[in-house]
């Protein structure tokens, strides 16, 4: 126990400094634009605006508010891309530092992640947004948001340490990952109701059960777009497959973080 | 406590894998996991280092480039991790970064100094409240919101120092960061690292210059391949240490030395190739262009032998006398023609006796103007005739010799003075066998070679021998004896152009030349006979020639007249030893000389004798030439 403990009291010992890192990362993404921030918000608005325009007209039937169904998925896949993608390549990207001074590992591939949340937090206003403009209602159940968030957050720290840990070794993995990542886009019901594939019974049972994306996207949906309560199935899961997550990632890291330095 | 150990290091080991078969993407490892090759080369960057370290102590630690100096630091500073042994360390540790790797380029320096303040472990808070002294220290001034991408070296260095030391950390770590900066910085930098060490901070400091070392430290380490070579008191370890770099230095100086000597030795020649005549110069060309390595050398001042030609004020100047190029051997006119162009000439002499100028050789032209004669069957009658009338049917000597092959007429005006000028003697006191035949033509053609090429090389005998001597090396003025007697292992075998005699020291006696000498002068007149070559027939005038250099190149007399000439007089001289030899004398007497002394060539291991000197005999040049092919091409058929 006392090195969990050591461990906490690590991270709160590092914890300004992966503050400063989020802020440097958040800065430095938008310095020198001339919207700034603003860009968190336009980013998700346009691409927003580009797949409405295509798939709504397919999907119209089967869903009412077909921008705000689709935001909500897609921000959430988004976050998950890019916070373990930049996670992934957090090691090398500062191997420089690592090699020169002893900061324990993990504070780039967290703050790298971090970063990433807080960026989608920001970006949530772009769900704001559209909701208010397509008069939406604001159920009481979007009081539980961070839960949700949270839970992917903590999903994407396991993934993120797992996948910086395999980087360090094999740098295909990032290539490999973009495609992965597309892939999870279009078994996800982002852009098309899951209705669509009643046909496809396996497809199905793998995208309810197996895709881990799911479980935040439909609780995601269930408290901002239908406005009530997550099933209880998705909520335990969600936390259990975040949880799962971080503790293979944090165990692979822990096993091969003292070979880094030799690989970078 | 100033006792207290804060740096334990025990049998340290640390291990790299080699970069050199880095497995870092999925398809080597699987190919590599297939085939069991996933065995990394091993290298061990430290070998069991032990050593303790006190509060308040400053170690230095010096050793060549890659032996194990970064490593160890980064070995207490945790950023390695031992692969046998143990490393503890009690107290903050601080490194001082290497340039600019703490700073992320793209933000500014103020940004920069909160996240390398957190990233060293200070509290924001801390860092807030010690901003502006880590400001002033760093000296940045105005740059304090600018990028730290667009900072000098010296700035980062600046900086970077100015973040690490701004608190007393428990051990700092310093490693070659301080070699850029300015003196007056690095002397600031000294200043505050001797007041932290003052405080009971501990330094470990690295740094290939032992001076420096000297300077901060008390302790130091010398590290070399991993291993700890010495440790100790700082001045005991920096003396032997730079002792032994001296020592090194010395090492591989005399190692350089010694392998240029050597080289130098190596440098062998396949040929040793004495005399930088025609027949030397022709050798050096073919085995140099077979890839073997010639020394020629000479003993005389100048390449090319007897055919050297010196260019004065525009006139090449036959140094040794007229050499008129002709051959019938086309291989060899071919030859010289890859060499050097040639310049056409045709050689038709012009004989004077008393105030008669005759055309030679003896053909229509002189028959017409001696008898008045237009027919040539009428001329061959008169001579006929002349013949008949002296009855002559043993010449016992030449003047009889020469009466019968020509008859009196020719005989007396165009014969018998130039031959007894030639030879010192009476016509009459002359052998027969000298003069074999006195050709006689019936036709009025005044070219003296029958051959079917004839020319002068553009530029002299010179630029042919230069051509055929380019890329090999030449000493001049160097006699064979000295040379092989200072040089005996510098060359396989020999090709020798010189006297035969004088290689075997006149053994059986001396062979016997005819020998010249010329009376050159310049003349202020443009043209002086009109001709290349003028004999004078009459004993009574001393030379036996005039040659006017300049009329062996009609084409560049037509196209540049110079306002001078230049002239020779050819006078025989009687050849004595230590004289130029010319002409072999290949009378009987010589021959039978000759024999002997090649017959000693023929038993000498490993040498060529060559060149009208060499196998004493009147030589043409292209004769000479050709004979220099063939040696030199049976010499690469040799095998060896």
């Amino acid at each position: 126990m006392s090195l969990f403990k050591y461990r906490i009291r690590t991270l709160i010992k590092y914890r300004s400094l992966i503050w400063e890192l989020v802020r440097r990362d958040l800065k430095l993404k938008y310095r020198r634009s001339f919207f700034g921030y603003a860009w968190s918000v336009l980013n998700p608005l346009l691409i927003m605006i580009v797949l409405t325009t295509v798939f709504s007209m397919m999907f119209k039937k089967q869903i009412e508010n077909y921008p705000v169904y689709l935001l909500t998925g897609r921000m959430l896949h988004e976050f998950l891309k890019n916070s373990t993608t930049s996670g992934m390549k957090s090691i090398p990207k500062n191997s420089s530092l690592l090699k020169k001074v002893y900061i324990p590992k993990y504070i780039f591939t967290l703050s790298q992640i971090t970063s990433c949340m807080v960026d989608f937090v920001l970006s949530l206003g772009a769900l704001f947004i559209v909701m208010i403009a397509t008069r939406a209602p604001f159920p009481p159940t979007m009081l539980l948001m961070p839960v949700v968030i949270i839970q992917i957050y903590i999903f994407c720290c396991g993934l993120g340490f797992l996948l910086a840990q395999l980087c360090v070794f094999f740098r295909d993995i990032q290539y490999i990952y973009q495609a992965v990542m597309t892939a999870l886009f279009y078994l996800t019901p982002i852009v098309y109701p899951l209705s669509r594939l009643k046909k496809q019974k396996e497809l199905v049972f793998f995208i309810k059960h197996l895709n881990p994306l799911y479980y935040y996207v439909v609780q995601f949906r269930a408290i901002v777009y239908q406005g009530k309560l997550p099933s209880m199935y998705y909520f335990v899961g969600g936390w259990l497959i975040a949880f799962a997550m971080l503790v293979i990632g944090v165990y692979f890291f822990q096993k091969y973080k003292d070979k880094f330095i030799l690989y970078i | 406590m100033r006792n207290e150990v804060v740096i334990d290091v025990k049998d340290l080991t640390i291990r790299f894998n080699l970069e050199k078969e880095r497995v870092d993407n999925l398809k080597e490892y699987a190919i590599k996991f297939i085939k069991k090759e996933l065995m990394f080369q091993e290298f061990l960057a430290l070998k069991g280092i032990s050593f303790k370290v006190r509060r308040g102590e400053a170690w230095g630690f010096i050793g060549p480039n890659g032996s194990g100096k970064s490593t160890l630091l980064k070995a207490i500073s945790g950023i390695l991790q031992p692969y046998v042994g143990s490393v503890s360390v009690h107290g903050r540790t601080a490194p001082l970064i290497e340039l600019g790797a703490g700073f992320d380029k793209d933000l500014t320096a103020r940004e920069n100094i909160y996240l390398n303040g957190l990233v060293l472990g200070y509290s924001r808070e801390f860092i807030q409240e010690h901003f502006d002294e880590i400001v002033e220290f760093a000296n940045i001034g105005n740059f304090l919101d600018s990028p730290v991408k667009n900072f000098s070296s010296g700035m980062k260095a600046r900086l970077g120092f100015s973040i690490a030391t701004v608190t007393n950390p428990d051990i700092l770590i310093v490693d070659e960061v301080l070699e850029v900066g300015d003196l007056r910085f690095r002397s600031k930098c000294n200043a505050r690292m001797k007041k932290m060490l003052t405080d009971g901070t501990t330094l470990l400091y690295v740094s290939h210059n032992a001076e420096s070392v000297k300077r901060m430290c008390d302790h130091a380490i010398w590290l070399d391949h991993g291993e700890i070579v010495k440790i100790g008191d700082a001045d005991t370890v920096c003396d032997a240490y730079v002792a032994r770099q001296e020592e090194l230095i010395m090492i591989r100086q005399e190692a350089a030395r010694r392998r240029k000597k050597k080289k130098a030795k190596n440098k062998k020649y396949d040929y040793l190739i004495v005399g930088a005549g025609l027949y030397g110069a022709v050798f050096a060309r073919i085995m140099r262009r077979a890839g073997k390595r010639c020394l020629v050398i000479d003993r005389r001042d100048h390449i090319g032998g007897n055919i050297y030609s010196e260019d004065v004020d525009g006139i090449q100047v036959h140094k040794y006398g007229a050499h008129i190029f002709h051959t019938n051997n086309e291989k060899v006119w071919k030859f010289v023609n890859r060499q050097v162009p040639f310049l056409p000439f045709v050689n038709s002499p012009v004989a004077v006796y008393k105030d008669e100028m005759y055309n030679l050789p003896f053909n229509m032209n002189t028959f017409s103007k001696m008898w008045g004669l237009k027919d040539p069957n009428e001329v061959k009658k008169k001579i006929e005739e002349q013949i008949a009338q002296l009855g002559i049917t043993e010449p016992a000597n030449l003047e009889e010799q020469a009466l019968s092959l020509v008859g009196p007429d020719v005989y007396e005006k165009l014969v018998k003075g130039y031959t007894e000028k030639q030879w010192g003697r009476d016509c009459k006191d002359l052998p027969a066998f000298i003069i074999k035949r006195l050709p006689l033509r019936f036709t009025y053609d005044n070219n003296y070679f029958n051959d079917r090429y004839q020319g002068i090389p553009e530029g002299g005998y010179t630029a042919l021998i230069e051509r055929l001597l380019r890329n090999v090396d030449v000493k001049l003025e160097t006699d064979y004896r000295d040379y092989i007697k200072e040089n005996p292992d510098m060359f396989k075998r020999v090709v020798y152009t010189g006297m035969i005699d004088e290689y075997f020291d006149y053994r059986f006696g001396h062979l016997e030349y005819r020998s010249l000498r010329f009376e050159t002068e310049r003349i202020e007149t443009e043209n002086y006979q009109g001709n290349a070559v003028v004999n004078y027939t009459e004993r009574e005038i001393p030379y036996t020639r005039i040659i006017e250099h300049k009329h062996f190149e009609p084409e560049n007399v037509r196209k540049n007249p110079l306002p001078f000439t230049i002239i020779s007089r050819e006078y025989p001289a009687a050849w004595e030893p230590g004289m130029e030899p010319y002409y072999p004398v290949n009378d009987e007497k010589n021959n039978a000389l000759y024999e002997k002394y090649r017959e000693l060539a023929d038993q000498e291991e490993g040498v060529i004798f060559g060149g009208r000197l060499g196998a004493y005999k009147y030589y043409d040049m292209d004769k000479v030439i050709a004979a220099a092919i063939e040696a030199a091409e049976e010499e690469l058929d040799r095998k060896e």
